[in-house]
C-alpha cells in the first residue's frame, strides 16, 4: 500500500467550531434584545442553547473526553421541557392580548 | 411537740382562706346571688377568725415563742425563701385583721346590698384580707413586699370600686401613684438590705445588726421609712387618704382606717432591732409624725364631709403611732394601732350607717339632730368619739396616754415634742366633738322625717365594736402589761422606752385627760350651745383669725395646691420638654431618617425594574460581560 499524503489546505480545527458557536450565540443574544415577538425571542433562546451545545461537543472532541457530550443530553432534555412550558405561556399571552409582543407586557414594572 | 406541728400548719390557714374565698367568689360571680355570696364570705371570715384565735391562744400557751414555717427556698445564695412566722407581733395583727374583717363584712352585707357589683366587692375585700395577712405574717422582707404591693392593689380596686364616678376612679389612681413613691423607697431599702445582709429573713437580719455600720442602718431605715410614709399616709405623702374616701365606707373602715394604713407602723416595729441603732431615723420619724399629727388634726377641724373628717383623724392618729416609734415606745405604737383599729372602725361603720340612713348624703351640714332618729348609731359613735378623744377608761386613753408619757420620758427636746403631741390630742378631741355634735345634736333645720335607724346587720357590728372600744384598752394598762408580755419575745433585743413611775405618770395622765376634756368642752361651747353667736366677735378682733384658721384648715394649708404647682405642673412642663426633645427629635428623628433613607434609595433602584423583558436581557448580558471580563482579568483564576 502506498501511503498517500493528504494535503489539507484548510484544516477544520476546534477553533472553527468555537467561533461558529460564538457567532450563533451572539446572533441569538442580539435577537433576544432586538426582536419583540415572543415567539422569535424563544427561537433565539433555542439558538443560544444550541450554540452552547456545539461548544460542549467540540470541546469534548478536542480533549477526547465523553463528558461534554453527556452534558449536551442534559441540555437537550432541559430545553425540551422549557419549550413545553414556554410555548404554553406564549399561547396564553397571545390569547389574552391577541399579540405576542413582549413590550406590552410591563405589568411587573417597579 | 405535737402541738407545735399542729400550730405550724394551722396558722397558715387563715392567710390562705380569704384567697380561696376570693377566687371561689370570683369564679362563681355570675352564679351566686347576694345571699349565697354572703353565706360564703361570712363563713369564710368567721372560720379564719376562729382558727386565728386558736393559733393565738396556742401561741400564748407556748409563751409566745415564734413559730416559723418555710414553705420553700427560692434561692440559696443570697438566702431568699418564701416563709411565714407567727410571733407576738404577727399574732396580734392576725387576730386583729381576721376579727375586724369578719365584723366589717357583716356590716358590708347590709351596706352593699343591692349593689350591682355586690359579689365583686367581696372578691376584692377577701383579696385585701389575704394580702394584708401576707404582709403581716411574712417571715422575710420579700413576702412582706409581696403583701405590701398586693394591699396597694386591692386598696386601689376598692377605692375606685364605683368606677363609674370619675372622682372615684381618679382617687384610686392618686392613691396608687402616691403609694408608688413610697414603694420605690421601700424597694431601695430592700436592695440595700440584701446587699448588706445577704438574706431577707427577719430573724437572721435582726440578730446580725451589731457588725453593721450606723450609716448603712440609717440609710436602710430612711428608705424603708419612705415606704412606711407612703403606706401609712404620713406628712409628705398623705394626700391620697382623704381622697380614698370615695370607696365604699366599710372598705374604708377596714383598709383606710384599721389595717392597711397601719402597715407602715407594723413594718417599723418589725424592724425595730435595726431602727433603734439609728438616732437620725428615730428623729425623722418623730418629727414627721408630729407634723402629720398636727397638720391632719388641724385640717380636720373645718371639713364638712363625714368621711373626710375621719380620714384626717386617721392620718393624725397614725402620726401618733409614728411619734411613739420615734420615741422608742414600740409597744405603745402597737397598742395604739390596736385600740385605734377598733374605735376608728367603729367610727367609720357609724358614718357608714349614717350615710346609709341619709340616702348617701355625706355633708354633715345637712345632717344634725339625728340622735333621736338613730339612737344606737349615735351612742356608739359617741363611744368612738370619747375613745379617740382619750377619755378614761375608754380604749384611746390608755394608748394615747402611754404614747405621750413615753415621749415625755425621753427628756430634752422631747419635752417640746410632748407639748406639741398634747396639742394634737387637744385638736383631736375638738374636731371629733364637733363631728359628733354636728351630725347628731345641732339642729340645722333640715327635715329628717324619712331617716330611720340602720338595719340590724349594721347596728350589731357597731355594738360589738363599741364594746371593744370601751374595753380593749385594758389589755395594756400601767397595772397590767398584757401587750408588753405578748411582744416580749419579738422585741427581745430592743430597748423599749418604758413608762415613768409613780407620781409623774399620774400627772401626765391627768394632763392628757385634761387636753381631751378641754377639746370636747370647747367643741361643745362652739357647736353645742354656739357660744360664738352670743358674744360679739368684733369686740375681741377675732373674726379674721377665725377666718384664717377655717381657710387654712379646709385647704390643708394649701399643701395640695403647692404640690400641684411644684410637682404636677412642673413635672408636666418638664415631661413636655422631654417629649419634644428626646422623643420628637432624637427617637422619632432617627427612626424617620432610617425609614426615609430606605424609601428614597428603593425608589431610585426600583426605576431599573421596568417590567420589559428586553431590558432584563440587557442587564443579563451586561453582567455576563462583566463576569467574563473578571475571568480574564482576575489573576486568581487558574489558567
Amino acid at each position: 500500500m502506498i501511503q498517500r499524503k493528504r494535503i489539507v489546505m484548510l484544516e477544520v480545527t476546534t477553533d472553527w467550531y468555537l467561533t461558529l458557536a460564538a457567532m450563533l450565540f451572539t446572533i441569538g443574544f442580539l435577537g433576544m434584545m432586538i426582536r419583540k415577538n415572543a415567539l422569535i425571542m424563544f427561537m433565539c433562546i433555542e439558538l443560544m442553547l444550541n450554540a452552547v451545545n456545539l461548544t460542549f461537543i467540540s470541546a469534548s472532541n478536542h480533549f477526547g473526553k465523553i463528558d461534554g457530550q453527556v452534558f449536551v443530553f442534559f441540555v437537550l432534555v432541559v430545553a425540551a421541557a422549557e419549550v413545553v412550558v414556554g410555548l404554553a405561556i406564549i399561547v396564553s399571552i397571545f390569547r389574552k392580548q391577541s399579540s405576542a409582543s413582549v413590550d406590552v407586557l410591563n405589568v411587573s414594572r417597579g | 411537740m405535737c402541738q407545735e406541728v399542729k400550730l405550724e400548719l394551722l396558722f397558715l390557714l387563715p392567710i390562705f382562706l380569704p384567697l380561696l374565698t376570693s377566687f371561689f367568689l370570683f369564679l362563681n360571680k355570675k352564679l351566686f346571688n347576694e345571699l349565697v355570696t354572703n353565706f360564703f364570705t361570712l363563713n369564710g371570715a368567721l372560720l379564719a377568725f376562729a382558727i386565728a384565735a386558736y393559733s393565738f391562744i396556742a401561741l400564748a400557751l407556748d409563751k409566745f415563742k415564734p413559730v416559723n414555717v418555710e414553705l420553700f427556698q427560692w434561692i440559696s445564695n443570697p438566702d431568699i425563701s418564701i416563709g411565714f412566722t407567727l410571733d407576738g407581733l404577727s399574732g396580734i395583727m392576725l387576730i386583729l385583721v381576721t376579727g375586724l374583717s369578719f365584723v366589717i363584712q357583716l356590716f358590708s352585707t347590709s351596706y352593699m346590698a343591692k349593689d350591682e357589683n355586690h359579689c365583686n366587692y367581696f372578691v376584692y375585700f377577701n383579696f385585701f384580707v389575704f394580702s394584708m395577712l401576707l404582709l403581716v405574717m411574712s417571715s422575710n422582707f420579700l413576702v412582706m413586699f409581696f403583701g405590701w404591693e398586693l394591699v396597694g392593689l386591692s386598696s386601689y380596686l376598692l377605692i375606685s370600686f364605683w368606677s363609674k364616678k370619675p372622682a372615684a376612679a381618679k382617687a384610686g389612681n392618686k392613691a396608687f401613684v402616691i403609694n408608688r413613691i413610697g414603694d420605690f423607697g421601700f424597694l431601695i431599702g430592700l436592695m440595700i438590705i440584701l446587699d448588706t445582709f445577704n438574706t431577707f429573713d427577719f430573724y437572721k437580719i435582726l440578730q446580725n445588726t451589731s457588725g453593721v455600720a450606723e450609716s448603712t442602718i440609717t440609710s436602710i431605715s430612711l428608705f424603708l421609712l419612705l415606704g412606711a410614709f407612703g403606706k401609712s399616709a404620713q406628712f409628705p405623702l398623705f394626700s391620697w387618704l382623704p381622697d380614698a374616701m370615695e370607696g365604699p365606707t366599710p372598705a374604708s373602715a377596714l383598709i383606710h382606717a384599721a389595717t392597711m394604713v397601719t402597715a407602715g407602723v407594723f413594718m417599723l416595729v418589725r424592724i425595730s432591732p435595726i431602727l433603734q441603732y439609728s438616732k437620725i431615723a428615730s428623729l425623722v420619724i418623730i418629727v414627721f409624725g408630729l407634723i402629720t399629727a398636727l397638720l391632719a388634726a388641724f385640717s380636720a377641724i373645718n371639713q364638712f364631709d363625714i368621711k373626710k373628717v375621719l380620714a384626717y383623724s386617721t392620718i393624725s392618729q397614725l402620726g401618733f403611732m409614728f411619734i411613739a416609734i420615734g420615741a422608742g415606745a414600740y409597744v405603745a405604737a402597737i397598742f395604739h394601732l390596736v385600740t385605734h383599729a377598733f374605735f376608728k372602725a367603729l367610727l367609720f361603720l357609724g358614718a357608714g350607717a349614717v350615710i346609709h340612713s341619709m340616702h348617701h348624703e355625706q355633708d354633715i351640714r345637712k345632717m344634725g339632730g339625728l340622735r333621736k332618729k338613730m339612737p344606737i348609731t349615735a351612742s356608739m359613735m359617741g363611744v368612738g368619739t370619747l375613745a379617740i378623744s382619750g377619755i378614761p377608761p375608754l380604749a384611746g386613753f390608755w394608748s394615747k396616754d402611754e404614747i405621750l408619757a413615753s415621749v415625755f420620758v425621753n427628756g430634752g427636746v422631747y419635752y417640746i415634742f410632748w407639748a406639741l403631741a398634747l396639742g394634737a390630742a387637744f385638736l383631736t378631741a375638738f374636731y371629733m366633738g364637733r363631728h359628733w355634735l354636728l351630725i347628731f345634736e345641732k339642729d340645722n333645720g333640715f327635715d329628717h322625717s324619712d331617716v330611720a335607724e340602720a338595719p340590724k346587720a349594721m347596728t350589731r357590728p357597731l355594738l360589738l365594736l363599741g364594746i371593744f372600744s370601751i374595753f380593749i384598752g385594758f389589755i395594756n394598762t400601767p397595772f397590767f402589761h398584757g401587750l408588753e408580755k405578748v411582744l416580749h419575745v419579738t422585741l427581745e433585743n430592743v430597748e423599749v422606752t418604758h413608762l415613768p413611775k409613780g407620781i409623774t405618770l399620774v400627772v401626765l395622765a391627768v394632763i392628757s385627760i385634761g387636753a381631751g376634756f378641754t377639746g370636747l368642752i370647747v367643741a361643745f361651747f362652739l357647736f353645742g350651745i354656739e357660744l360664738h353667736k352670743r358674744i360679739d366677735l368684733k369686740k375681741f378682733k377675732l373674726e379674721s383669725p377665725i377666718k384664717l384658721v377655717k381657710d387654712l384648715s379646709s385647704n390643708i394649708f394649701y399643701l395640695n395646691k403647692l404640690g400641684n404647682l411644684f410637682f404636677v405642673s412642673g413635672m408636666k412642663n418638664f415631661t413636655r420638654k422631654v417629649a419634644v426633645v428626646v422623643d420628637g427629635m432624637l427617637i422619632d428623628g432617627s427612626v424617620n431618617f432610617v425609614s426615609n433613607a430606605f424609601n428614597k434609595s428603593s425608589k431610585i433602584t426600583s426605576t431599573t425594574q421596568t417590567g420589559l423583558v428586553r431590558n432584563y436581557i440587557v442587564y443579563f448580558g451586561l453582567f455576563l460581560v462583566i463576569l467574563l471580563a473578571l475571568f480574564i482579568v482576575n489573576p486568581l483564576v487558574p489558567r
